[in-house]
């Protein structure tokens, strides 16, 4: 129970922390909608084609978007020094795993939510009458990419190239979330096709489970001084 | 010296064991080349697949021991875990980069092309770009327990994140068919000289995979001990220093 507490705590020092800077967030949700735009242009003018690729621009710009978010709710930390203050405090490693990942969590979320009516202006995709298994699809996609990227941002927090390190760390292993992600809400974007995503939310929901579990066993080495 | 060089020398059973891989792998290549019949729809090309599919295999096999051999550092924390699981991890960079290799050699002639987004090509890019990452990551840390404990939390998340990798590149496949022919082996009953030749191919490539692994386990063991000798050297110049400093 305590450790519970010891979670929402760590999450809502981040929260409150970003919410208070709003270095990452101004960022990332410039960054994010810029990435759509770029990739608007180099998809063409095609209509069709802008349509198709809605899903997939919406989870580059993501993509792009979580990894910076992850790299930087460590960065703040280790700037005062306050990450080796938390490694102190007596809460099990894993609480700090899981506080983070909530809060990241939370805010891709919440970017993800924000970018979906910029993607459908931007590429003309038709609102899917299936909207609610597309926030469910956001929900467990950006979970999903939360689980491994604030796993290995704290992995190279404190390495040479961090920088670059971490997405080419991290991206060989979301390529499943992101492909599943991708192609669920694909399904639900162009054709409202509840079967075909259910299939893909499925795997989702497998690879969140399995890295939630395994991510939090072994996360303690990770972060060891 | 003679101590050094005591210890460099490689074991009389090791090298019975490389030489005999010599003839082995002949054998495997004769059987492989001359032996097994050609296939109804490939022919001659149905041999690439011996060298392609074990290889393969024992790729696969070498990423699950690296992870073995890793969870087994973090657990016991011995050093000659660490040295095993890296020596374990090169091969697997080996044995996967030949993999693709001979895929592309074996899908140009076949399917027609150099490069199809088949399940398990895509999969053995991307184990490929895993343990590159494993080996910057190794690269930039310093402390060796430290090394061995985040390379060995790196080799647990790749080796975890092949199945699900599978899936992910299998169902984009199937959901969406392509024109490209399934290759998988599946469908294709196996007459029983190509199954005996593909599983002494197997056993040769694993005979192989265990010998670089044990060579190099050994000398990983060499350096690791070389590693601490100047840690504990650089240690005993460092109280001086020290001392100069509190005069």
């Amino acid at each position: 129970m305590n450790d519970l507490r010891a979670v929402l705590w760590i999450a809502r020092k981040d929260l409150l922390h970003e919410t208070r800077s709003k270095a990452t967030t101004v960022a990332t949700l410039f960054f994010s909608a810029i990435t759509l735009v770029v990739l608007a242009f180099a998809i063409g003018q095609d209509e069709r084609l802008l349509a198709d690729a809605a899903s997939g621009a919406l989870w580059v710009a993501l993509a792009f978007a979580g990894v910076i978010s992850a790299a930087q709710s460590y960065q703040a930390d280790l700037e005062d020094g306050a990450f080796d203050a938390l490694l102190i405090t007596p809460v099990p490693r894993a609480a700090v795993y899981l506080g983070k990942l909530l809060a990241n969590w939370l805010f891709m979320l919440v970017l993800g939510v924000l970018m979906l009516p910029v993607t459908f202006v931007l590429y003309g995709a038709s609102f899917p009458a299936g909207w609610p298994y597309l926030i469910v699809t956001l929900a467990l996609g950006t979970l999903g990419f939360a689980l491994i990227a604030v796993f290995y941002a704290g992995l190279t927090a404190n390495l040479r190239a961090r920088e670059s390190l971490l997405p080419v760390l991290m991206f060989p292993v979301v390529v499943p979330i992101l492909l599943a992600a991708v192609r669920a809400s694909g399904a639900l974007i162009g054709s409202d096709d509840l079967e075909l995503a259910g299939g893909w939310l499925r795997l989702l929901v497998g690879f969140d489970l399995v890295y939630a579990v395994l991510c939090t066993a072994i996360y303690h080495f990770v972060v060891e001084e | 010296m003679s101590d050094a060089s005591e210890r460099l020398r490689r074991p009389a059973w090791l090298r019975v064991w490389g030489v005999a891989l010599v003839p082995l792998f002949g054998t495997g290549a004769y059987l492989g080349l001359v032996w097994s019949p050609q296939d109804v729809n490939q022919g001659n090309l149905i041999r690439i697949m011996y060298a392609h599919v074990s290889v393969a295999w024992i790729g696969f096999l070498a990423v699950f021991l690296t992870a073995l051999f890793g969870s087994l550092f973090l657990w016991r924390g011995k050093r000659r875990d660490d040295v095993v699981s890296v020596a374990s991890a090169e091969l697997a960079l080996l044995f996967s980069s030949l993999t693709i290799i001979g895929g592309m050699t074996y899908s140009r002639p076949t399917l027609n092309t150099f490069w199809t987004w088949d399940a398990k090509l895509t999969l053995t890019a991307l184990m490929v770009a895993m343990l590159v990452g494993y080996f910057i990551v190794r690269g930039l840390i310093d402390d060796p327990v430290r090394r061995g404990r985040v390379s060995a939390v790196v080799a647990i998340v790749v080796a975890a994140s092949l199945p699900f990798n599978y899936l992910a590149a299998e169902w984009f496949r199937t959901l969406h068919p392509s024109r490209a022919i399934a290759l998988d082996g599946s469908g294709v009953t196996m007459a029983p000289e190509m199954l005996l030749t593909l599983l002494f191919n197997t056993v040769v490539a694993g005979l192989v995979y265990g010998w670089f692994l044990v060579d190099r386990a050994r000398l990983g063991h060499v350096e690791a001990q070389l590693e601490q000798e100047r840690a504990e050297l650089e240690l005993q110049s460092a109280p001086t220093a020290g001392g100069v400093v509190r005069v």
